[in-house]
């Protein structure tokens, strides 16, 4: 990261381990406010792993995340999985969501957060199916939703497992528009990528995951670096091409 | 026809131990359907019913030791029960079973050993009554703790409200605002105690989860939404109990059952009729054509 350039989140030699296993260690850098980072790597190379230790769910075994972000301002997004369909919950409901971790458990809505919610709604297209049961949704609309609820919290960490996997076409471009608007709004992003495609259009700086290490680079970098489809096959399959970091 | 209908609805209650029944029913189907709602959402559905037979032993205890006493029997059961909770809890997660294993091995122990406590210190007719209950011996005494158990089980559900629906629909969630789901789940598995304790004196503590968990799953065949299904559910457990009491009343037969089968007969209609994923829904199923507009 640049001379003067200001960080929230920081991390200083961290460890973290699975089950008694160290899954990362050594891991120092800082993520850029306002910046877009992709979070690269092969599957088991510890990219959910780092994410449970920036959100605070898993205790580092030796080092430290040094976040001045508030609880209630970082948002994670899983991957849709880890959701109960089945819940009866309407899409209005779950954007509304957002605003409790900053408004508080206790209190009821007021008019303005249902203002702020049908804002967030027609921002992301989906104001028609607010009433909607989430079970009845495509993974597109299911998706839109969830990012609506990291607007309503108004997020200034947002964590992103896989955001695009199983989502339209249409729907990536929405998502790709709004996360950009929040990142120049200061919000600090963090994705996990698959895609070159979608790394060269959302991210500018890369961290690239590889046995147990964690390595800070710049999406340009790792662009130029990697031209030909079978390099970027291996990024997509979190395999760091040579020269890359 | 007027005195007909009087007769049959109202003149039941200008007796003493009727309307303190019905008081004792009303205050139950406040706080149980509820409950009822978020085990069924949570896939706990059976779960209430292993936490009943977990009361079992305290209950019995408190009886052993002073005899048919509400209070003690009460405390007994809520510390039994949050027992049971707590050490199926933590054999599952030592284990790394499910803890609905852990929790069927342990109700299945406090049954045997409760019935075995009973049976040591009081006869047969003593131990139906725990079992079964007696809604229509409730005194002035157990309609206060009823009540009170019953408004406080009200109170600590709203105060955690939004924390639980969260809890139920994405975990991650909560856990990344750093509140512990565990601890909501906690929270939520002694008001299940509390609950049962409340219910074990009108309808025993076998039948206790009946007027939770009953009209929460009748109450899901007439509606998709969460506000829907508790207020649906409150409306069934209360038509449940005073319909129940009236026809014990006129039909001279148990009250607890008569309760239970009553709201067994709803869920029964509902299946058949109700209006989301009953029979009668599934056969006049017609998709709306395009650019209809959406209904709640």
């Amino acid at each position: 990261m640049a001379e003067g350039q200001t960080s929230r989140l920081e991390l200083v030699d961290l460890q973290l381990a699975q089950a008694n296993r160290t899954v990362l260690e050594h891991v120092d850098g800082r993520f850029r406010d306002g910046a877009i980072t992709a979070l690269v790597g092969a599957n088991g190379a510890g990219k959910s792993t780092l994410i449970q230790g920036i959100m605070g769910m898993l205790r580092p075994m030796a080092g430290k995340v040094v976040c001045s972000v508030p609880k209630e301002r970082r948002a994670w997004l899983p991957q849709q999985l880890a959701l109960d369909l089945t819940f009866p919950m309407s899409v209005e409901e779950l954007v509304m969501t957002g605003s409790w971790p900053s408004h508080g458990a206790l209190k009821g809505y007021c008019a303005r957060h249902y203002r702020r919610g049908r804002e967030v709604m027609a921002r992301l297209g989906i104001s028609h199916l607010a009433h909607r049961p989430l079970g009845e949704l495509s993974g597109g609309q299911r998706q839109r939703a969830l990012i609506g609820r990291t607007l309503m919290q108004e997020a200034e960490l947002l964590l992103l497992d896989e955001p695009f996997a199983n989502v339209d076409a249409e729907t990536v471009e929405v998502l790709m528009t709004v996360l950009h608007e929040m990142a120049a709004d200061g919000v600090t992003i963090i994705v996990v990528l698959h895609d070159m495609e979608q790394l060269a259009r959302l991210a500018e700086e890369v961290v690239v995951l590889h046995q147990g290490h964690a390595r800070w680079t710049t999406a340009q970098a790792v662009l130029h670096s990697q031209p030909t489809a079978a390099e970027s096959a291996r990024l997509a399959l979190g395999i760091p091409g040579v020269g890359a970091c | 026809m007027l005195e007909l209908l009087h007769e049959w609805l109202i003149a039941p209650f200008d007796y003493g131990f009727m309307r303190r029944a019905a008081v004792a029913g009303l205050a139950l189907s406040l706080a149980a359907p509820p409950m009822g709602v978020f085990l069924m959402l949570r896939g706990m559905s059976l779960i209430g019913d292993a936490m009943a037979h977990a009361i079992l032993p305290g209950v019995a205890l408190g009886f052993l030791l002073a005899g048919f006493s509400l209070p003690a029997m009460s405390l007994g059961g809520v510390l039994s029960g949050l027992l049971v909770a707590m050490l199926a809890g933590s054999v599952s997660k030592m284990t790394g079973h499910r803890e609905d294993s852990a929790m069927a091995s342990f109700f299945l122990i406090s049954l045997a050993a409760g019935v075995m406590l009973v049976s040591l210190g009081g006869s047969s007719v003593d131990l139906t009554h725990v079992l079964f209950g007696s809604i229509l011996a409730v005194n002035t005494t157990a309609l206060l703790l009823i009540a009170a158990i019953s408004s406080v089980i009200v109170l600590i559900l709203a105060l955690i409200f939004r924390a639980l629906v969260v809890e139920c629909l994405d975990p991650l969630f909560l856990r990344g605002q750093g509140m512990q789901g565990s601890l909501v789940h906690g929270i939520f598995l002694g008001l299940v105690v509390l609950n049962l304790t409340a219910g074990f004196q009108t309808l025993g503590t076998l039948m206790a989860v009946g007027l939770m968990m009953l009209p929460a799953t009748t109450a899901r065949f007439w509606s998709k939404r969460l506000e829907g299904l508790i207020g649906t559910s409150i409306l069934l457990g209360i038509i449940a109990s005073l319909g129940g009491l009236l026809l014990s009343y006129h039909l001279s037969i148990p009250s607890g059952p008569a309760i239970i089968l009553l709201a067994g007969v709803g869920y029964m209609l509902s299946a058949l009729f109700g209006r989301h994923h009953s029979l009668m829904a599934k056969l006049r199923r017609r998709a709306a054509p395009l650019g209809a507009p959406e209904t709640h």
